[in-house]
């Protein structure tokens, strides 16, 4: 597989807060990677200086051997397609002109919509099983249908890289596995970040394990999914099954009983350098 | 012919039928005032040669450009304030919440009570600067405050400043320039020109080849800025030009008709309902729909009483708010 993205020892801070700290990774054709950790670990900063939306990150993240940084905001918006559904749009926008949006960044001022860029709409909105949809408003679709709708915005972007924030969230079991269903059989590089472990050990070929804004580990689903490592940074106890029923490894968390106290139930002293 | 190809299906329906309206109001609205003028007279006087003296003076020299100022007005406040909601996504979002109308309040305030009756010209240069100073103002904070999100914020702030400034000079100030201000903020047409038609349409001409051309922009930043900047949007640089351009359109258009409240308010939620909510049917339509509602409130201000004329701003407001009172019902019955 060849190397899309370099990323290395990227640094983010806020008012000498850091929240990202030396985080370095390789991004290869066709990877499907999962960033996992708790809240405030940093993941979706990583994504936001992945897509060069913060502009006082250190270090390097290269594209194709050139900085992220001397690219143009367009030709970034021509390999990254963000798909974010934080709050709902305010008025009344069509399936349509929703997924049209993913036009913009190969549209100059003044341009209007040609005859193919209506096909390419209705394509991506084929593609992902919503093609008598385009005249609904994307306000009164379920949360699932929503994300389909903005990942064929993705898809009439024509982006080589999709990035994921928290697709699964607010999503029942079905629609879950629907949306990561969707993505896989795409056949494009993901980069997303993600709660639930099992979903992106079911999904992701390769995860990155965030915490405090340091990467803890970035391997394959077997090794990062290690019992001590998610104890010590969920700060609950992890138990692993490794029943092969689903061809991947499953985890759990069990809060130790009447353990109200959220201290109590953190492991040890020992450091995560000690455990990997 | 280019525009209206992407729009097709109902929209070119509503858009036709907006075109149709909106010239019909042109020709109509110029037969009523005082002097009986008929269709027929404007049509001699536009091909040929007017009937008369008085209708050439009439027609020519006050009704049209009122009719037309009042056109271009409506034009300009609507597309501000659907493109304010737009950008700002906040669907009560007003060119006046910049604080423009006291600004340009406090502008005139100050040139009426410091100028005397010669230099009563300089009543609306004194408007726009003082409207320029509050949008300026309006910015400054908001960019100290490092958050475009505050922006109407600080103009409601802002506005009530300012005002509080113009209502303690006018308190002090002499009673006979006091209701020469008032009067003014009411809004009117009565003093307009075919020079301050040319202006203003300049200014609402360069708002729309500049919303035409940044259309996909603007709608991009429906979905969220988020959303916006990963399809490319430099949305903190778009939306100060856009937010710029509004303030100056705004400030044009009080400087020479006074404060005509609402119209950026209410037209774009009529507009929405028929022609749908990204940009370019949006812009298209308000502009249509804005020009024709503030040149029919122009006739009901000259025509409704017999012995003076009603402020355009009195009823722009009435009717407004009487808008929004039926939304409100409409929102409640319909869940």
């Amino acid at each position: 597989m060849s190397k899309l993205l370099n990323i290395e020892a990227v640094t983010w801070s806020v008012e000498k807060h850091v929240i990202l700290n030396d985080i370095s990774f390789d991004v290869f054709r066709g990877d499907i990677i999962g960033i996992i950790g708790p809240n405030g670990a940093g993941k979706t900063s990583l994504l936001k200086c992945l897509l060069n939306q913060y502009k006082n990150w250190q270090g390097c993240i290269n594209l194709k051997n050139k900085s992220i940084r001397h690219y143009k905001p367009h030709e970034l918006a021509q390999t990254f397609a963000l798909v974010v559904q934080k709050s709902p749009p305010i008025f009344d926008l069509k399936v349509y002109d929703v997924v049209r949006m993913g036009l913009l960044p190969y549209k100059t001022l003044f341009a209007r919509d040609t005859d193919a860029d209506k096909k390419e709409i209705m394509l991506a909105l084929d593609k992902v099983g919503l093609a008598t949809n385009e005249n609904k408003f994307f306000n009164t679709l379920s949360g699932g249908e929503q994300q389909r709708v903005l990942i064929a915005k993705a898809l009439v972007q024509k982006a080589k890289i999709l990035v994921l924030d928290e697709p699964t969230n607010h999503l029942d079991i079905f629609y879950q596995h629907q949306i990561l269903q969707l993505v896989k059989a795409l056949n494009i590089t993901v980069i997303m970040t993600i709660h639930d472990l099992n979903l992106a050990a079911q999904y992701c070929n390769r995860l990155l394990l965030l915490d405090k804004g340091t990467l803890v580990t970035n391997s394959n689903v077997d090794k990062v999914l290690s019992p001590k490592v998610l104890s010590k940074v969920f700060g609950l106890p992890c138990y692993r099954d490794d029943a092969q029923h689903c061809g991947v490894p499953r985890v759990y968390f069990y809060p130790e009983s009447g353990a109200a106290d959220n201290n109590k139930m953190k492991p040890s002293n020992s450091s995560l350098d000690d455990i990997l | 012919m280019r525009l209206f190809n992407a729009i097709k299906g109902k929209s070119a329906w509503v858009f036709t039928g907006l075109l149709a309206l909106t010239f019909c109001s042109i020709v109509m609205s110029i037969t009523f005032g005082p002097a009986t003028i008929t269709s027929l007279d404007i049509f001699h006087c536009v091909v040929n040669e007017c009937a008369t003296p008085m209708h050439d003076m009439v027609i020519w020299q006050i009704r049209i450009p009122r009719v037309l100022v009042g056109l271009v007005a409506g034009m300009g406040l609507a597309c501000a304030g659907a493109i304010l909601q737009n950008v700002t996504r906040n669907p009560l979002a007003d060119p006046y919440l910049f604080g423009i109308i006291s600004g340009a309040g406090l502008g005139a305030t100050i040139a009426t009570l410091v100028l005397n009756e010669e230099q009563m010209l300089a009543l609306p240069l004194a408007a726009f600067l003082g409207a320029l100073f509050s949008v300026i103002i309006v910015f400054g904070i908001a960019t100290l405050l490092r958050n475009m999100n505050h922006l109407l914020l600080t103009g409601v702030a802002v506005s009530f400043m300012l005002g509080s400034i113009s209502h303690f000079i006018l308190y002090l100030g002499d009673p006979f320039a006091t209701n020469r201000v008032i009067f003014w903020l009411m809004g009117s047409l009565t003093r307009v020109e075919m020079f301050h038609f040319y202006l203003i349409s300049a200014m609402v001409l360069l708002t729309l080849i500049t919303i035409f051309a940044l259309h996909r922009q603007i709608d991009a930043l429906l979905l969220g800025d988020e959303s916006a900047a990963s399809l490319g949007v430099n949305v903190d640089k778009l939306r100060i030009i856009l937010l710029a351009l509004c303030a100056a359109v705004t400030a044009t258009i009080v400087a020479y008709c006074g404060g005509i409240g609402f119209v950026g308010l209410m037209i774009p939620h009529i507009v929405r309902q028929l022609v749908g909510v990204t940009t370019m049917p949006l812009i298209i339509g308000s502009a249509l729909v804005g020009g024709c509602f503030l040149v029919w409130v122009d006739v009901l201000a000259r025509s409704a009483l017999s012995t003076v004329e009603i402020p355009i701003g009195i009823i722009t407001s009435a009717i407004g708010s009487i808008f929004f009172l039926a939304i409100m019902y409409r929102t409640r019955k319909t869940g």
